[in-house]
């Protein structure tokens, strides 16, 4: 493991932000965190990093003791935090070069990787330029060459895409994949579903403070999800359509609209073939079935809509 | 010792590329300057066609001050008409006067028949360079006479230096302008430390493997370098373009400027670490800004009564006992309790900052 978290506690006040959390990140994985409002997502991270301390519990990083706050540590870590962390009135340039010398990157080694990451971003060309200058998806992009900078070992990208348009977004992506290619551990929380889906290997969904579910998207949607949806055209569809269809094992609803019929099955029925076979007298004129997705496996397993409003923990 | 370099450079880049801190430290004090300085120098200098303004003075012609007043450069600024105290009282009632004067044992009292315009601030001020300025030695050095010989007391023993002159519009008003500039100054230390320790990137930095002292240390470097900078500018300026004087003991003077720019940073630093909201410390500190060189006076002087004892102690106020006194002679131990008092409280400040500071920053 190259970061662990066990039975941690943290509290403000009465609220318990994390209660007994278990939280384990494997070397060289794209792990992804997802939760909804107030889920603790950001308070793990933090404590993760050593910017909060807990009330109970233990932190190991990269398999020492090493105290968390250590320097040999953080020089391991970059964080990209939610909100941009730039200072607006410096260059990228400028501000990839204060971070690469806090890391201890100095000399031509500095200024050969402030070149690689700005090459790696796409803000070559805008290196001199202030970030106040910058669209919302290249300071984005910027926030997150400063924390990559001194090569860490552990990524952690906390709601990087935030704000900004599709293209910025792929870019991102992309980066993300790369740097997982090139050995980067990478814990990676986000609000869109359809990124954790691409970039991620593993997924943790957090809940009031603590892990509620684990596992790839493929086994979390699998095992999380009660229902399934099969939707059918069909030309001038009989009512006895329907009450045959509604006899099909596993079938517990359907319900017809216009041409379209919608059959709801117990996840797992794998009855299609019956359903399509009840269907067969008539003109079929379309046929679909719902892949589940992360999102439906949240909701399921959360009861919640992840965009549901700004996520502030 | 690579971030301390780092994290100081950073800062003062940070600082002097925001257009609004440029505009505000830099801009807005020389134009103000270029203003009001224009202003000052058309009605009060040496050269000025100015109508003697008509006061009564009760004390004695032949006294130190009533030589001081009679000196080439006063005079010509005032029509001066020695008499006793009721013959005094008596033409300030009467308002044929613009003040009536009375010295009494050293001690200088002045009548002012209503709240009077600029020849009464010219009158007022030239009282206060007496009181203030080490009038006796001015005289002694504008007379040629022995200064044992016109003072009927304790000789501080000090060498007078020959160039010693009367203090015009400009040398106040740039001694002014610049303390209340580099009181301003503090805004750099907030916005360094508001962004460097407070925010995200406080996080940032925090998260990174710079050492604490190396973090602090070079925040407030940056700060106090960079206003101390913009100091020197006003400094400069003032010198080159109007000829103010600063005196023959410009070490003694860049010194108070140093202790005064470490005060604003501690203040403005400890504000926000106190209260982690830049807003309210920025309207705090405009505040104080603006009373301290209001209670303090400057050309124009303002009689605040008894309060003026309590005034003097005002941070500007003791800057420029300091500044006054090195460039035309004033009480030294003052001037050094002065001093230390801007080191020790500065010192006292960050302690304070510090502490307010520790849970964030641990």
């Amino acid at each position: 493991m190259i970061a662990s978290m066990t039975n941690i506690v943290k509290r403000y006040r009465a609220h318990t932000a994390l209660d007994h959390l278990d939280l384990a990140i494997r070397e060289g994985e794209t792990l992804g965190l997802l939760g909804p409002n107030g889920a603790g997502k950001t308070t793990a991270i933090r404590v993760l990093t050593g910017l909060t301390g807990v009330d109970a519990g233990e932190v190991r990083l990269f398999d020492s003791d090493t105290p968390v706050t250590a320097s040999a540590v953080k020089r391991r870590i970059g964080l990209v935090p939610q909100d941009l962390a730039l200072y607006e009135t410096l260059s990228a340039r400028d501000n990839l070069s204060y971070f690469g010398r806090l890391y201890g990157v100095t000399g031509a080694a500095l200024k050969a990787r402030v070149g690689e990451v700005l090459d790696v971003l796409g803000l070559s060309d805008v290196a001199g330029k202030s970030p106040k200058k910058y669209s919302g998806g290249m300071k984005r992009r910027l926030n997150i060459g400063c924390a990559i900078i001194h090569k860490p070992e552990l990524l952690i990208l906390d709601e990087p895409t935030v704000g900004i348009d599709p293209q910025s977004r792929n870019h991102i992506l992309d980066f993300v994949e790369e740097m997982n290619r090139q050995g980067t551990t990478v814990l990676y929380t986000s609000h869109y579903m359809e990124e954790v889906e691409r970039v991620c290997s593993r997924v943790l969904i957090m809940d009031t403070g603590r892990v509620i579910a684990e596992g790839s998207v493929e086994e979390l949607t699998r095992t999380s999800l009660f229902e399934e949806t099969v939707t059918l055209e069909v030309r001038d569809p009989a009512p006895a359509l329907a009450e045959g269809i509604g006899k099909v094992q596993g079938v517990l609803r359907c319900e017809v609209e216009g041409r379209l019929l919608t059959v709801t099955s117990t996840a797992g029925s794998q009855n299609l073939a019956r359903i399509l076979e009840n269907a067969s007298p008539y003109t079929i004129l379309g046929a679909s079935a719902k892949r589940p997705t992360l999102e439906d496996a949240f909701l399921a397993l959360t009861g919640k809509k992840l965009r549901d409003g700004s996520e502030n923990e | 010792m690579t971030a301390f370099i780092a994290t100081f450079w950073m800062g003062f880049k940070f600082l002097w590329r925001n257009p609004v801190n440029i505009a505000i430290l830099v801009c807005f004090p020389i134009i103000i300057i270029l203003i009001l300085g224009n202003a000052l120098a058309a009605y009060i200098s040496p050269d000025t066609d100015l109508a003697p303004a008509p006061i009564a003075v009760a004390s004695d012609p032949d006294g130190t001050l009533g030589m001081f007043l009679q000196t080439e450069d006063i005079s010509r600024f005032l029509d001066i008409t020695f008499t006793n105290r009721e013959g005094a009282e008596q033409m300030a009632a009467d308002e044929t006067v613009i003040a009536a004067i009375f010295e009494d044992r050293g001690d200088i009292s002045i009548v002012r028949p209503g709240v009077g315009g600029l020849h009464t601030q010219l009158v007022l001020s030239i009282i206060d360079s007496y009181k203030q300025i080490g009038s006796a030695a001015t005289i002694a050095a504008m007379s040629g006479k022995d200064i044992y010989a016109l003072l009927d007391m304790e000789v501080n023993v000090r060498d007078v230096p020959l160039g010693t002159r009367i203090p015009e519009a400009m040398d106040y008003y740039a001694v002014t302008m610049l303390v209340m500039i580099l009181l301003y100054t503090g805004m750099n230390g907030m916005d360094l430390f508001s962004k460097g320790l407070l925010s995200d990137m406080g996080n940032r930095n925090r998260l990174s493997p710079i050492s604490k002292p190396a973090l602090i240390g070079g925040l407030l470097a940056a700060s106090t370098v960079t206003s101390y900078l913009q100091g020197m500018a006003t400094f400069i300026f003032t010198g080159a373009v109007y000829g103010v004087y600063w005196g023959e003991r410009i070490p003694l003077v860049l010194l108070t400027l140093f202790a005064f720019v470490l005060f604003s940073q501690s203040l403005c630093v400890f504000l926000v670490m106190a209260l982690r909201n830049q807003g309210v410390v920025s309207a705090i500190a405009q505040v104080f800004f603006w009373t301290s060189t209001f209670v303090s006076n400057g050309y124009m002087k303002i009689d605040f009564g008894a309060m003026d004892k309590v005034f003097q102690y005002a941070p500007n106020a003791m800057a420029h006992t300091i500044i006054f006194g090195a460039i035309f002679g004033g009480n030294e131990m003052k001037m050094t309790v002065f001093l230390i008092a801007l080191f020790g409280i500065s010192a006292v400040l960050f302690v304070l900052a510090f502490l307010c500071g520790r849970r964030r920053l641990a």
